[in-house]
C-alpha cells in the first residue's frame, strides 16, 4: 500500500462521484430530455461532487507528504536513550542519516547499533500506522464532502457557478506559480549574494569598471577591490544581445510579414515550421558553429579589410545568436499578424492602398503589441543565452564599444564561476550569485518599462 | 476544453507526486561520484570497466568542477550525498573543515596520477622552445622593467621576439582556461611562478613578502594577449588549427589525441611527451585526486570493489588502461602507498 | 483646360502608382529574402552537421574466428572467463608472425575492448556455443575506425599518429582479406554512454530526454494555459496582476542556469528529491519554459476577435463557457506554437541540468523518471569535450538525432495546427 496507490483510488472515487452527481441531476430534471428546470447542465452537478471529493482529500494528502517524514523521524529519535538525545545538532544529523539508511535497508554487513535498529523498527511501525491513518482520514473526508454535496443537489443549486469559481481559483493559483518561482530564485540567490557583499562593497560591484576574478581576495592585497566590477560584463551582454536583435528583428519581422501576407498557403505551411526548427537547434551546436565557422570567417574578412579582429569577436557570437532568435520573433509576429481581422485589410485595399502600404500603415500598428511581445521574448532569450557565448565570445571582460573585440557576458561568467575548480565559498564563486541577482533586477526593470509601453499602446481591433 | 485541461493537470500533478512519494522510501544501489571535469574521463573509464566486469551497477559520475564537487561531497553523509568526489587539486583546509563540521569525518585521499599541462600550437608552424621565464614574461600582468631596474611595469611585450630574441616574431596570443579553472591554477603555479623565481630580486621578495610575491607571479595579464577561452579543450585545439599564430594551454590527453594537428612546445628544454611527464622531467604537471567517504564503504553496494578496481595496476599502472586515456601514472612506490591507504581507508588529517 | 488638368493629375498618379508598385515589389522581395536567409542558414547548419556526423552511423568491424575453448570456461561461473583472451587468441592466429610483447599489444589494440563483452553476452545467452568455433564480426578500436574513415592520414609522421606503421600494415592485410569492413553502426542507437567511442550510444540519453520532456510537457502546458487564461480573461487590473505579469516576463529573461540553482535549492535540498533524475530535470525545465508558453498563449488569446466572445455571451453562455467552448479552441494553434517553441528550448537545454546533477556519465538506460539519467544535449556537450577524436563524429551524429526529434515534434505540431488554424 504505497501512498501513490491512494491517489489512484481517489481518482477512481472522483469519477464515481461525478457519475453519481450527474445521475442525480438527471433524476431531478423534469424529464430525461428536458433539463431546463435545472439551474446548470447536469455535468456541472457531477463536476461539483467530484471536485469536493478530491480537493479536501488532496490537501490532507499533501500535508501528510510534507510533514510525515519529519514528524516520524522526531518520534523515532525520541525512543532513543536520553544520552544520545543530548548530543550536539550536527551529530543528530548523522544519526538521522544512519537511521534513514537503516530504514531504506541500505546497510550491508555492518555492525548495527541495536538501539538504532530498535528506533528504525519503531519508525517503520509508526510509518505503517500513519499510512493507514492517512488512508482512513483521506477517504472519510472524500466521502463526507461528496455525500454532503450529493445530498444538497437540487434543481436550484447553482452548480455551474460553484464549479466555475473553483476553476477560477485554480487558474489564479497557477498564475501565482510565477511569483513563487521568482521568490524561489531571489531567495536561493540572495543568501550567497549577501555573503559576497560582505567581502566586496556593493558600490564596487555595481560601478566597478574592471572585472577580473583571478585575484584571491585578501585584505592586504593592493588594488583587489576593483576587480569585481560588473560594468564590463554588463556592457558585453548588452552589446551581444544588441547585435543579435539587429539581425533577428528585421529578418524575423520581414519573414513573418512575407509568410502571412504574401506567401501561398503551401509555402507558408512549409516555411514556418522549418524556421521554427532554428529555435530548437541546441545552443551547443550554434556555439560550435559560431566558434569554428563564423568567427574565423569574420576574422579573415576583417584582416583583408585591414581591421584587427579578435578571434572571439562579439560580432560572431551576436550574429549566430541573432539567427537563433529569428523564430521567436517571426513565429509570434506571424501569429499576431494573421490574427489582425481581414476587415481591416479589406478597408485599406478599398481605399486603394497597395499591399505593402496596408502592411506598413494598418497591419503593423494593429499587431504592434504582439510584435513587441515577441521581440521582448527574443531579447530575454538573448540576454539569458549561455552556450553560444561561452564557446564563441570567450571570457575576456573588455569594456569596449567595438564589436570586433572579444567581450564576455553575465551568463558566461556565472557558468564558468560555478563549474570551476575553486572552493565554493570564496568570493570568486559567490560573485556568480551576485551576478545572477543583478541580471534578475535589470531584466525586472526592463520588463516593467516594457509592460507600461505595451499597455499604453495596446489597441483592440475588431 | 478547459475542464479537460484541468483534469489533465490534476492527473499529471498526481502522477508526479505519486512518483516522488514512491521514491521517498527507496534508497540508492549505485555509487555516486561528483567532481572535476579533468578527472572525469579517467573516472568514467574505470566506472565503465567496473560496471561491465562486476555484478554491480555502473557508478554515476557527474562533472561538476572540483569546487562544486567538494561542496556536494562535504554537505552531508548519507544516501543523498555523493560517495566520492574527484578533484584536480588537493582538498583545501576550508573545505576539509566544512566536511568535518557537516559530519563527514573520515575521508580518504587517493592520488590517481598526473596530468601534464601543455603549451601547444598548430603543426603548420615550427615548434617552439620556451623557458619558464619566457612564459612568465610573456603572460604576467606586471613584469620587471625591461631596462633592468628592480621595478614592476605593466607588461610591455607585444610579440614573442620582444620577450626573447630566440622566439619567433609573432604576436603573443595564448588561449587558456579562465581563473576559475584548476588547470589555470596549476599552470600559473608551476610555469609562471617557476619563471618568476628565475628573476633574482623577485625571488628575494618571496622571503620578505610572501603575499606580494604571489600577486606578482600569479597574476595573468588582461590586455588581450592571454585569451580566456573557456574550459572546452577540444575547442581550443580547433581554434589553434584555425589560427596558427596562437598558442593554447590544455591537458596532455588532448595533445595526445591530436598529434597530427598540433604540437607541444618544449618548456625548460623538455618536450611534453608521455615518458617525460611520467618521469617527472616535464615541469608543468599536476596531481589528480579523488576523495572517498569512509562511512559509505560497505554501505553503498560496490564501494570497496570500485576502489579496488581504480587502484589496481590494471587501471592506473604504467601499462594500465588509464594511461591509454592520457593519465600519467605515478611512480610505483607512490602507487603502492595509495593502494594501501585505500585498502585501510586511512582517514585524511589536514592541519591549517 | 479642366480635362487637361485632370489628365496631368492622372498622369501624376500613374507615375506615383508605378513608384508605389516598385516599392511594393521591393518590399515583397525583402520578405522573400528574409525567409530565404533563415532557411539558407538552417541548410548550411544541417549540411555541416550531417557532413561531420553521417560517418558515425558506420562502424569498422573485424571478422574474427573465435574458438570458444572449453578450457577457458568454468561451467558454474561463466562470467569469470577471460573473454579478452579469446579475442587475443584469434588475432594471434591471424597474424602468427607477430612476436614480441609490444607488437602483440599493438595488434590486440586493433580490436575494441568491447569485443570481450560481446562474447560474454553471447555465451551468457547460449552456453551451448562453448567448444565451437564461430566467425563473428567484432567492433574495431576507435583509432582503426578513424583511420578507415579517412580522418587520420597515412602521410603524417609515425610519431604523430596514434596508429603506428605496423598496425596500418596489419589493417591493410585485414582489409585485403575482407576481414575489416565498415558496417552499419547499430550500437550507436541501442547502447548507453561509454568511454570507448566505438561502444558509445545515445539510447540512454534519448530515453532520459523523453522522460524529462514528458514531465515538462505534462506540467507546463496545462499550467501555462491556465495562467494565460486567468491573466487574459479573469484577472482584475490591480497590483497583484501587474506583479504576476512583470514576473512572468522577467522569468523568461532569467538565465537558465539560475533555474538550476533554484532546482538545487528547492527540489533537491528542501524536498529531498533524487539527484540526476528526469523528474527534477522536468520540474526545473517546466519552470523555465512556463514563461514562454504563457506569453505565447496570451498572445493567442488576445488575437481571438472579441466578436466571438460577445456572440457566446449574447446567447447566454457564462464567461467560463464562452472561454472553454469558443475562445480556447480558437486560440489553441497559437498556444501550441508557443508550447512547441518552449519544448524545443527545453529539449536543447544544458545549463540548468548541470546544477541538479544531470551532466553525468550514465551507462545504464533509465527505466523511470527517478532513475539517474542524462539528456541528449548534455550527452552532446560531454562528448564534445572528450579528447578521443572519434567522439567528434559521434557528437555530430547525436546532434542529427536530436534534430530528427525536433523535426518530428514540429511535424506533429504542424499537423495539429493545420487542423484548426483559421483567419478572420
Amino acid at each position: 500500500m504505497s501512498p501513490s496507490f491512494f491517489l489512484i483510488v481517489l481518482l477512481g472515487l472522483a469519477s464515481f462521484a461525478y457519475m453519481q452527481g450527474k445521475r442525480r441531476a438527471f433524476r431531478l430534471a423534469s424529464s430525461e430530455s428536458d433539463t431546463t428546470n435545472l439551474h446548470s447542465r447536469p455535468g456541472y452537478y457531477g463536476m461539483l461532487t467530484a471536485l469536493w471529493c478530491v480537493l479536501p482529500a488532496l490537501i490532507i494528502f499533501s500535508f501528510w507528504m510534507m510533514f510525515s517524514g519529519t514528524v516520524l523521524t522526531t518520534l523515532a529519535l525520541r525512543t532513543l536513550p536520553d544520552a544520545i538525545q543530548n548530543i550536539p545538532q550536527d551529530q543528530v544529523n548523522l544519526l538521522v542519516n544512519e537511521l534513514h539508511n537503516l530504514i531504506a535497508g541500505h546497510v550491508a554487513a555492518r555492525d548495527i547499533d541495536p538501539v538504532l535498529q530498535l528506533a528504525a523498527e519503531q519508525y517503520l511501525g509508526m510509518e505503517r500506522i500513519s499510512r493507514i491513518a492517512l488512508a482512513v482520514v483521506m477517504f472519510a473526508v472524500a466521502l463526507f464532502f461528496s455525500t454532503l454535496i450529493y445530498r444538497r443537489i437540487t434543481p436550484r443549486l447553482r452548480a455551474r457557478n460553484h464549479v466555475e469559481r473553483i476553476i477560477q481559483v485554480g487558474l489564479m493559483l497557477c498564475s501565482g506559480l510565477a511569483v513563487l518561482t521568482t521568490i524561489g530564485i531571489v531567495v536561493s540567490v540572495m543568501f550567497e549574494s549577501i555573503r559576497f557583499f560582505q567581502h566586496v562593497p556593493v558600490t564596487d560591484f555595481l560601478f566597478g569598471l574592471k572585472w577580473s576574478p583571478q585575484m584571491a581576495m585578501r585584505a592586504d592585497q593592493a588594488g583587489s577591490s576593483g576587480s569585481f566590477g560588473a560594468i564590463p560584463i554588463l556592457a558585453g551582454t548588452f552589446m551581444i544581445s544588441g547585435i543579435a536583435l539587429s539581425v533577428a528583428v528585421p529578418i524575423g519581422l520581414m519573414s513573418a510579414i512575407y509568410l502571412s501576407e504574401y506567401a501561398a498557403p503551401k509555402v507558408r505551411s512549409c516555411a514556418k515550421p522549418v524556421m521554427e526548427i532554428l529555435a530548437g537547434v541546441p545552443t551547443v551546436v550554434y556555439g560550435f558553429f559560431a566558434a569554428l565557422v563564423v568567427a574565423p570567417f569574420i576574422r579573415n574578412s576583417g584582416e583583408m579589410l585591414g581591421l584587427s579582429v579578435s578571434s572571439e569577436s562579439a560580432l560572431a557570437a551576436g550574429l549566430v545568436m541573432g539567427v537563433m532568435i529569428i523564430p521567436f520573433i517571426s513565429s509570434l509576429s506571424d501569429d499576431v499578424i494573421t490574427a489582425v481581422p481581414q476587415a481591416m485589410r479589406d478597408g485599406s485595399y478599398g481605399l486603394g492602398a497597395t499591399k505593402s502600404e496596408t502592411i506598413k500603415n494598418v497591419i503593423i500598428p494593429a499587431a504592434l503589441p504582439g510584435i513587441v511581445g515577441g521581440v521582448l521574448l527574443a531579447a530575454s532569450r538573448a540576454i539569458g543565452e549561455t552556450m553560444i557565448v561561452v564557446m564563441a565570445a570567450g571570457l575576456s571582460a573588455n569594456l569596449t564599444a567595438n564589436p570586433l573585440q572579444a567581450v564576455t557576458t553575465v551568463t558566461v561568467q556565472i557558468v564558468t564561476l560555478l563549474v570551476g575548480d575553486q572552493e565554493f565559498d570564496s568570493p570568486k564563486t559567490l560573485v556568480a550569485f551576485a551576478l545572477g541577482l543583478l541580471l534578475f533586477l535589470i531584466t525586472l526593470v526592463l520588463n516593467v518599462i516594457a509592460l507600461y509601453v505595451v499597455r499604453k499602446y495596446r489597441e483592440e481591433y475588431e | 476544453m478547459l475542464k479537460k485541461g484541468l483534469v489533465f493537470a490534476a492527473a499529471a500533478s498526481l502522477a508526479v507526486s505519486a512518483v516522488s512519494s514512491a521514491y521517498a522510501a527507496s534508497g540508492r544501489d549505485y555509487i555516486s561520484v561528483v567532481g572535476s571535469s579533468t578527472v572525469y574521463p579517467f573516472a568514467t573509464t574505470v566506472a565503465e570497466q567496473f560496471g561491465k566486469t562486476t555484478k554491480f551497477k555502473t557508478p554515476k559520475i557527474e562533472s561538476t568542477g572540483s569546487g562544486g564537487g567538494m561542496k556536494l561531497f562535504c554537505a552531508a553523509s548519507g544516501v543523498n550525498s555523493p560517495d566520492i568526489t574527484n578533484a584536480s587539486r588537493r582538498i583545501k583546509y576550508s573545505e576539509y573543515e566544512k566536511c568535518q563540521k557537516n559530519g563527514v569525518k573520515k575521508i580518504t585521499e587517493v592520488k590517481i596520477g598526473y596530468d601534464g599541462i601543455v603549451l601547444a600550437n598548430s603543426k603548420e608552424v615550427a615548434p617552439v622552445a620556451f623557458s619558464k621565464k619566457d612564459i612568465f614574461l610573456a603572460l604576467a600582468k606586471d613584469v620587471p622593467d625591461p631596462n633592468g631596474s628592480e621595478k614592476l611595469v605593466a607588461n610591455p611585450y607585444k610579440t614573442w621576439k620582444e620577450v626573447n630574441p630566440a622566439l619567433p616574431d609573432v604576436k603573443i596570443e595564448v588561449l587558456g582556461p579562465p581563473p576559475t579553472s584548476g588547470t589555470r591554477d596549476a599552470f600559473v603555479e608551476l610555469a609562471m611562478e617557476g619563471g618568476c623565481k628565475e628573476i633574482g630580486w623577485i625571488k628575494a621578495l618571496k622571503k620578505k613578502d610572501q603575499q606580494q610575491f604571489k600577486s606578482v607571479c600569479h597574476t595573468v595579464r588582461e590586455d588581450g594577449a592571454y585569451v580566456e577561452a573557456g574550459e572546452n579543450d577540444n575547442l581550443i585545439v580547433q581554434k589553434l588549427t584555425a589560427n596558427p599564430k596562437a598558442f593554447g594551454i590544455f591537458g596532455f590527453s588532448y595533445l595526445d589525441q591530436n598529434g597530427d594537428k598540433i604540437q607541444g612546445s618544449n618548456v625548460g628544454g623538455v618536450s611534453p611527451t608521455f615518458e617525460n611527464i611520467a618521469a617527472g622531467k616535464y615541469p608543468v604537471s599536476r596531481p589528480l585526486y579523488f576523495y572517498v567517504k569512509n562511512s559509505h564503504v560497505g554501505v553503498v553496494p560496490g564501494m570497496a570493489e570500485f576502489l579496488q578496481e581504480f587502484t589496481s595496476e590494471k587501471a592506473w599502472g604504467a601499462d594500465g588502461y588509464l594511461s591509454d586515456k592520457g593519465l600519467i601514472p605515478m611512480p610505483e612506490a607512490e602507487r603502492k602507498k595509495f593502494a594501501a591507504d585505500v585498502k585501510k581507508l586511512k582517514p585524511l588529517v589536514l592541519t591549517k | 483646360m479642366q480635362s487637361q488638368k485632370k489628365e496631368t493629375s492622372m498622369d501624376k498618379m500613374n507615375i506615383g502608382l508605378a513608384k508605389r508598385y516598385r516599392k511594393e515589389r521591393r518590399f515583397r522581395l525583402f520578405g522573400l529574402a528574409a525567409v530565404f536567409a533563415s532557411i539558407t542558414f538552417l541548410g548550411i547548419l544541417f549540411i555541416s552537421i550531417a557532413a561531420n556526423g553521417w560517418t558515425a552511423f558506420q562502424q569498422s568491424e573485424i571478422l574474427l574466428d573465435i574458438h570458444f575453448d572449453p578450457a577457458e570456461f568454468d561451467v558454474d561461473n561463466l562470467s569469470s572467463a577471460n573473454y579478452g583472451a579469446l579475442v587475443k587468441n584469434s588475432m594471434r592466429s591471424l597474424f602468427p608472425e607477430v612476436k614480441g610483447r609490444s607488437d602483440k599489444r599493438n595488434l590486440y589494440r586493433l580490436t575494441s575492448s568491447g569485443a570481450a563483452y560481446i562474447l560474454q553476452d553471447m555465451v551468457m545467452k547460449d552456453s551451448g556455443i562453448i567448444g565451437s568455433t564461430k566467425q563473428i564480426w567484432l567492433p574495431a578500436d576507435d583509432e582503426v575506425d578513424m583511420f578507415m574513415k579517412g580522418y587520420i592520414s597515412r602521410d603524417v609522421a609515425e610519431s604523430d599518429r596514434r596508429l603506428n606503421d605496423k598496425q596500418i600494415s596489419w589493417m591493410d592485410t585485414l582489409v585485403a582479406e575482407k576481414r575489416l569492413e565498415k558496417k552499419l553502426n547499430t550500437t550507436f542507437l541501442t547502447a548507453g554512454d561509454s568511454r570507448e567511442p566505438e561502444l558509445a550510444g545515445i539510447r540512454g540519453a534519448v530515453v532520459g530526454s523523453l522522460f524529462t520532456l514528458a514531465v515538462t510537457l505534462l506540467l507546463s502546458f496545462p499550467i501555462g494555459v491556465a495562467t494565460a487564461v486567468y491573466l487574459e480573461e479573469f484577472a482584475p487590473r490591480n497590483k497583484w496582476t501587474d506583479l504576476v505579469e512583470v514576473n512572468i516576463n522577467n522569468l523568461s529573461a532569467v538565465p537558465s542556469i539560475v533555474f538550476g540553482l533554484l532546482g538545487l535549492a528547492v527540489f533537491l535540498n528542501v524536498f529531498g528529491m533524487p539527484r540526476s533524475a528526469p523528474l527534477v530535470g522536468g520540474l526545473v525545465l517546466t519552470l523555465m519554459t512556463l514563461p514562454t508558453i504563457i506569453i505565447a498563449s496570451r498572445a493567442a488569446l488576445k488575437s481571438v476577435p472579441p466578436s466571438i466572445r460577445e456572440a457566446a455571451l449574447g446567447v447566454g453562455a457564462s464567461k467560463m463557457q464562452a472561454i472553454t467552448h469558443h475562445i480556447l479552441p480558437l486560440a489553441l494553434p497559437g498556444m501550441m506554437t508557443g508550447t512547441i517553441i518552449g519544448m524545443a528550448q527545453a529539449l536543447g537545454e544544458t545549463a540548468p541540468l548541470l546544477m541538479i546533477g544531470m551532466v553525468a556519465f550514465i551507462v545504464d538506460v533509465p527505466g523511470s523518471v527517478i532513475d539517474p539519467s542524462t539528456v541528449l544535449p548534455v550527452q552532446i556537450y560531454l562528448w564534445a569535450d572528450s579528447p578521443e577524436r572519434a567522439f567528434v563524429e559521434r557528437t555530430s551524429a547525436a546532434i542529427m538525432v536530436l534534430l530528427a526529434f525536433l523535426i518530428s515534434m514540429n511535424a506533429i505540431a504542424v499537423f495539429l495546427r493545420r487542423k484548426c488554424e483559421r483567419r478572420w
